[in-house]
């Protein structure tokens, strides 16, 4: 299979040791777009939420507090540079590996906000997301011990799909969904979109839907349809 | 042609032509409501009056990050121009660009700290949670033709025939996916008139004119990939009349269906992702 039918034209590699990142025009830009959003977070400050005051003419101000802010936005500009990572990286391993760090920022952005129903959210989410790092490392682990590489690039170059690679991608499937809170996990996550934090909130979904995008790109390499 | 030039001149083209066909859809819309509706040529005069109207930014609002994100829907926009018509690039590469304008479309109302740009924010995470798998009839697209380059489909088309009649499925997947982007919609619900203008409500002056000006592009790019992807090799008057007759045909779904709640919303497109994605499947491996 050739990747370039994937993400277009195969633009070069970068060999880093162990680890490969290759370059196609699809993770060019999904990595650039990554890391212009982290930059924006990183210097931005957060919106103030105006609510009607219940029983009167008066608004309520909700802010993000100075301590909340900053323990935010760094997990925030780490999550925007662990999905930058997942955009660019030829590794399966290192793929998951930055999803889980990922839904581990996720986590602490989420319960960095005082306020009960929040911390519910991030509680549930956080209980999915330790429990989905098991088939999402474990479906990394198969497609090494049944294609004897981690390497996308290697895995490309096979000409067949076994059964057990394709078990393993569904393990990828369902660690994936579970670590970024897409459905049928998404409920879990949405308590949050109530906090201010405009900035933060946008490194969640960020990171879900570009991480679902790149899979959708790895997984088709790995279960070679024709 | 220069590239510089080309890709000038396709964002051009794709702002006049998303602008003059969203005036075509409201006139429409207007006429089977028997009101006499705006000239066609009124959401473009809109898109440009704002360019000289005072910008103001409300004292709430996350700077810079509200400046920029309205800023950065145009620059997406741009970007799939250059990856559609321009180069012919990659399909995929296409899906990260609608999952970037779908983040910029929840963030450029979360970030005013007005109460119904928030509520369209949380309507606009719903129906990413929709449209997503509606995307997913590009990986039907690559089951039949072993590419997601826009080029190499075009190709693959010349050869096998559109692919309309193939995966007529996938088509109807990607036709409600057009569909949920037009403005007053039944699927419309991140710019819902129970929220003012949604994401776009405390947008003024230049900011609003970019936002105006990106789904001008947005609505020609989604046109364009579907004739291209699904109809195969076509000149200009062969756009220009698939893309007018989409329009029309959509303006009649919009003047006759109300806004559905987000809940229904949600429910009615996953219907029709499932639909799309299972049928279609099970007609690849019958045929």
């Amino acid at each position: 299979m050739d990747i370039a039918t994937l993400g277009g034209q195969l633009l070069g590699q970068i060999p880093l040791g162990d680890i490969v990142l290759y370059l196609t025009p699809f993770n060019l830009f999904m990595f650039a777009g990554a890391l212009i959003f982290t930059t924006l977070i990183a210097i931005s400050r957060t919106e103030t939420q105006v609510e009607a005051e219940f029983g009167s003419l008066n608004d309520n101000e909700v802010k993000v507090g100075l301590k909340e802010f900053k323990i935010r936005r760094f997990l925030a500009v780490v999550c925007g540079l662990a999905t930058a990572g997942a955009m660019i990286t030829g590794d399966v391993f290192n793929f998951t590996l930055l999803v889980a760090l990922i839904g581990i920022v996720n986590i602490g952005i989420v319960s960095a906000v005082k306020q009960i129903d929040v911390l519910n959210a991030a509680f549930q989410y956080g209980l999915i997301a330790m429990i989905a790092s098991l088939p999402l490392f474990g479906g990394a682990a198969i497609i090494l011990a049944s294609t004897g590489t981690l390497s996308i690039l290697e895995i490309a170059q096979l000409s067949f799909t076994t059964p057990m690679m394709f078990f393993a991608s569904v393990l990828l499937i369902l660690g994936i969904a579970g670590e970024t809170g897409i459905a049928p996990f998404y409920a879990t996550k949405a308590e949050m979109f109530r906090t201010p934090g405009s900035p933060f909130i946008l490194i969640i979904h960020l990171s879900s839907l570009l991480v679902i995008v790149r899979a959708i790109e790895i997984l088709l390499i790995i279960n070679k349809p024709f | 042609m220069n590239l510089m030039a080309n890709i000038l001149l396709n964002v051009l083209i794709a702002f006049l032509i998303g602008s003059l066909l969203f005036g075509l859809q409201r006139k429409v819309m207007a006429r089977i409501q028997t009101r006499p509706g705006p000239p066609i040529i009124q959401h473009l005069l809109h898109t440009l009056k704002f360019f000289i109207k005072e910008s103001s930014f409300p004292y709430t609002a996350a700077m810079p990050f509200y400046i920029a994100i309205a800023s950065m829907l145009c620059a997406i926009w741009v970007s799939a121009v250059i990856v559609g018509p321009v180069i012919e690039g990659s399909l995929l590469l296409f899906f990260g660009i609608y999952a970037l304008q779908k983040i910029v479309e929840h963030n450029a109302g979360s970030s005013s700290g007005s109460p119904y740009g928030k509520l369209s924010c949380v309507r606009a995470v719903f129906s990413a949670a929709a449209e997503v798998p509606l995307f997913a009839v590009l990986v039907i697209i690559y089951l039949q033709t072993q590419t997601m380059v826009i080029s190499d489909i075009i190709n693959y088309q010349a050869v096998n025939g559109p692919l309309i009649f193939t995966i007529p499925l996938a088509a109807l997947m990607f036709f409600v996916l057009i569909l949920s982007k037009s403005p007053y919609s039944p699927f419309a619900i991140t710019k819902g008139k129970d929220i003012v203008s949604g994401y776009e409500t405390e947008h003024f002056g230049v900011l609003r004119g970019y936002l105006m000006i990106s789904e001008s592009i947005a609505w020609y790019m989604l046109l364009w990939v579907f004739l291209t992807v699904f109809i195969g090799p076509l000149g200009i008057l062969g756009y220009l009349v698939g893309m007018v007759a989409i329009s029309v045909l959509i303006a009649f779904i919009n003047s006759i269906t109300p806004l559905l709640n987000p809940n229904h919303s949600i429910m009615v497109q996953i219907t029709f992702a499932f639909i799309g994605i299972v049928g279609s499947l099970v007609l690849m491996l019958v045929m």
